[in-house]
């Protein structure tokens, strides 16, 4: 690759970021990070897929309404209909154009949004990799990556079928001199979201990957959710009515992360694990002789927060927290 | 599917919550502006010294000022929602040099504010209060502990106390930090109320007979106009200033701890609806606390006088040898003189000392959020923003906050250096002036982050509405500094305290260039951290 510096083989550089729900400015900027930052390896963690659908109705020949932060607003040319849905795109949402019939439709049907949904997102997901494609083409830069608790199955296939991203979940995988554990997903959430464990079901995967994973000195795990009780796990509390508890203005926290993850990193002790899943949990830990760390995310500010790891040999030798 | 919400279509994911209240932010912005300090200074300094000034509308004025300069920052907080005050807005509009030297000084400001909390709560508080009592309910003990615990010895340990106490509220986690400050905010509300219900049912007449019938043991018959007499003869109520002139420059002790309603910049991030909730909080905050500052000084000019209060604190202040009450002549205690009652006058001063109180956790946490950012930005050392796994709190970062408060309480006790700690806060106000007037620019220089804000398309006569604000913002910052830096009674511009100013600043720019020569040895390129990376 024309950019990467020539580093000795025993050391690796990898830029990881996760979280990026649907925002292509934060994937496009994730993807140009390798040249930017001088990094060999790109990881993404999961959550790639987005929470929304924008739906712009078209209202007269070149006019169209839509909903911008809870205010209606019009669009009356073809070029603020493409400013406005590049503005939704870079949110993460998903902007579709609809006639009234089918806005109708989707506003009556549960399963019409869901079809929807699912066609926008895998979309999404071929853009992106179209866009890596190209950017990364004739370089040694792959994109790995593992799916989180809010992605699609449907983006599975896809992903797979792509040459510039190793996809992988519930497996591990080389990574030059290392190998790399791949488990997505989360533990319960109030949101009943795509892929959700029990400690328990988290607890037969680690046991069933741990004879795969060689010397723990060279193990990294890319697991989407974070060991419980740490800085990593900390996000929001919410009461019954998912509404953030703030206590003397202090929005008053709880911890979300697995605890089966937990134990699994104390007791295999790898030498880095990349978590994600808490956007609020941005932080470098040790666990032992881990270091764990979860670059958090601002996505729908359209900032994508990153770290950046250097490995040699068995030591973490740099860890960088970067927002770009 | 979640469903349809606000005009799009939402799908079950994780972090779809609701957005949080404002009077969440209120809460949070007026436990830091610290109603009870504000008033005991503008009476205590403003009647003493600024003898033909209107204190109402000097602390009225300083509300309006500070609403522009909140608004300023809300400008800044909604275009940049995150945790980190001045540092995030300055790391991404100035060089990263100087953005961590602003945001050194702020926090050395804060610091310094810190430990000037401490101290005034026994100077200002316990003190005065014990020694009230003492005389109030004719106990010799309670005048000896008085004068004890403001000798310099005990006044520091006991202020270094204080900030331990503080630092083990805060090491211990958010549940402790937050039981501390809801058991602080009720005493101080409730005393507040109990001071304005006090003076509400007192009079003037019964003011002057129960402090003359008090104090004629210990300062002779009719105290009251005795201390007036006395304070005027030693020069108190002498000034070469007209009344507006004198009203703007009173405005500066209501200015000073006004500065807390802007203090939710610190989380920003962690405060979702920015725009309605900061806005509501931080301008909701300074209203309350403008009406209840007027109602209470309102009364007191009412019912204890303003020429009294002024004549006892100036002689009280110049130790000039006039005639004083024997403790500091704070509103507090003088409303329980009015009354004769040792409880009514204890009660009083607790709810000033939890005023004073809410500060200094307050201030730690503001200090420790800034050096996480920093050490997140690999421009400080990385335990300053390590969280401890057992305690989830960042003990490093409060540890070394409360080292410096320490130090800062040996300065302010020991030596002049610090005695004019207003100082720092002009250094704190220069660094917001200069983060606002970035602001003004903010949507030129960087369009690409300004155009995804809310109020990228509201402009006022053409201009964008954060220009706009950010400059009347950054006017009534200027305002203040300035205002300060002529007033040699609440900072002034000394050469020891120019020199204090500089070695802040230089300090500053030292430690970047320091970090980012020692990050070079390690392989890591800090200006990454402040590098937006390309789109296309």
């Amino acid at each position: 690759m024309f950019w990467r510096k020539s580093v000795p083989k025993d050391e690796l550089t990898v830029f990881f970021a996760t979280d990026l729900h649907g925002s292509t400015i934060c994937f496009k900027k994730f993807v140009n990070a390798a040249q930017f930052y001088g990094a060999g390896t790109l990881v993404l963690g999961g959550d790639m897929t987005g929470k929304a659908i924008v739906p712009i109705t078209k209202v007269g020949a070149d006019s169209y309404v839509a909903t911008d932060s809870g205010t209606r607003i019009t669009l009356e040319s073809g070029s603020a209909l493409n400013d406005f849905l590049l503005k939704v795109d870079n949110k993460g949402f998903y902007g579709a154009v609809l006639t009234a019939d089918e806005k109708d439709e989707l506003d009556r049907s549960e399963e019409a949004r869901d079809r929807l949904f699912r066609r926008l997102v895998v979309e999404r997901v071929e853009e992106w990799i179209d866009f890596a494609s190209k950017k990364l083409a004739g370089s040694a830069v792959r994109i790995i990556s593992s799916p989180g608790n809010d992605d699609f199955f449907d983006i599975d296939e896809v992903l797979k079928a792509s040459d510039i991203v190793d996809y992988h979940d519930k497996e591990v995988t080389d990574l030059g001199n290392y190998r790399i554990l791949h488990c997505g997903g989360s533990t319960v959430t109030p949101w009943d979201t795509e892929r959700e464990y029990s400690e328990e079901q988290y607890a037969e995967i680690f046991d069933g990957l741990r004879d795969k994973i060689g010397a723990p000195g060279r193990c990294i795990f890319n697991v989407h959710v974070p060991p419980r009780d740490t800085a990593l796990d900390e996000c929001p509390k919410l009461d019954s009515d998912l509404k953030v508890v703030f206590e003397m203005g202090n929005p008053a926290k709880m911890h979300a992360g697995s605890s089966s993850v937990r134990e699994a990193i104390e007791d295999i002790q790898p030498l880095l694990g990349l978590h994600g899943h808490i956007h609020e949990g941005r932080a470098s830990i040790k666990i032992g002789r881990t270091t764990c760390v979860n670059p958090g995310s601002l996505y729908s500010d359209g900032v994508l927060q990153g770290v950046l790891v250097s490995l040699s040999g068995e030591k973490v030798s740099s860890v960088q927290m970067l927002q770009g | 599917m979640a469903g349809s919400d606000s005009g799009i279509f939402l799908r079950k994911a994780s972090g779809l919550v609701r957005s949080a209240s404002a009077l969440d932010v209120f809460i949070f912005n007026i436990g830091l502006i610290s109603v009870g300090i504000g008033v005991g200074l503008l009476m205590y300094y403003g009647a003493a010294y600024y003898p033909n000034a209107n204190i109402w509308a000097g602390s009225l004025f300083a509300c309006v000022l500070m609403g522009f300069i909140a608004t300023g920052m809300l400008m800044w907080s909604v275009t940049l929602p995150r945790s980190g005050g001045i540092y995030v807005f300055g790391s991404r509009s100035l060089a990263p040099w100087l953005a961590l030297t602003l945001s050194l000084v702020e926090i050395t400001a804060w610091q310094a504010m810190c430990a000037a909390a401490a101290y005034w709560i026994i100077t200002l508080g316990v003190g005065p209060a014990l020694g009230m009592i003492g005389y109030v309910g004719h106990m010799p003990s309670f005048v000896a502990a008085s004068d004890w615990i403001v000798s310099p010895w005990p006044l520091f340990l006991v202020g270094s106390a204080i900030l331990v106490l503080s630092w083990w509220v805060c090491i211990g986690g958010m549940k402790r930090f937050l039981l501390s400050q809801k058991i602080a905010f009720a005493i101080a509300i409730l005393g507040s109320a109990l001071l304005i219900g006090t003076l509400l049912i007192g009079s003037h007449d019964q003011f002057i007979a129960s402090f003359n019938t008090i104090m004629t043991p210990y300062i002779g018959a009719d105290s009251y106009a005795a201390i007036i007499a006395s304070a005027k003869e030693k020069g108190w109520g002498a000034t070469e200033f007209s009344p507006l002139v004198n009203t703007l420059k009173v405005s500066n002790w209501a200015f000073l701890p006004l500065i807390g309603a802007a203090f939710s910049i610190a989380i920003a991030g962690e405060i979702k609806s920015v725009s309605r909730s900061q806005g509501i909080g931080m301008l909701g905050s300074i209203a309350i606390t403008g009406l209840l500052w007027v109602t209470t000084i309102f009364l007191a000019n009412h019912v204890i006088g303003q020429d009294f209060i002024g004549a006892a604190s100036f002689n009280k202040l110049e130790a000039n040898g006039g005639l004083t009450t024997p403790a500091d002549p704070a509103i507090s205690l003088l409303a329980g003189v009015m009354f004769g009652s040792p409880v009514l006058t204890a009660l009083l001063s607790i709810g000033i000392i939890a005023w004073m109180w809410l500060w200094i956790p307050g201030m730690h946490t503001f200090a420790v959020r800034a050096m996480a950012a920093w050490a997140f930005d690999r421009i400080a050392p990385e335990p300053l923003g390590d969280v401890s796994p057992t305690r989830h709190t960042p003990v490093v970062g409060y540890t070394v906050s409360l080292i410096v408060t320490v130090v800062m309480m040996w300065l302010l006790v020991f030596t002049p250096v610090f005695s004019a700690v207003v100082v720092f806060i002009m250094m704190a106000i220069l660094a917001w002036s200069i983060i606002l007037l970035a602001g003004v620019w903010f949507p030129y220089t960087r369009p690409e982050i300004y155009s995804k804000s809310p109020i990228a398309n509201q402009k006022f006569l053409g201009l964008p509405v954060m220009s706009v604000y950010c400059f009347l913002g950054f006017l009534a910052a200027q305002f203040y500094f300035w205002n300060l830096w002529f007033d040699p009674i609440a900072a002034g511009h000394g050469t020891v305290q120019l020199e204090t100013v500089g070695v802040v600043f230089l300090a500053g720019i030292v430690f970047y260039f320091a970090m980012a020569a020692y990050r070079r040895t390690q392989g890591i390129d800090v200006r990454l951290a402040f590098k937006e990376i390309p789109i296309e």
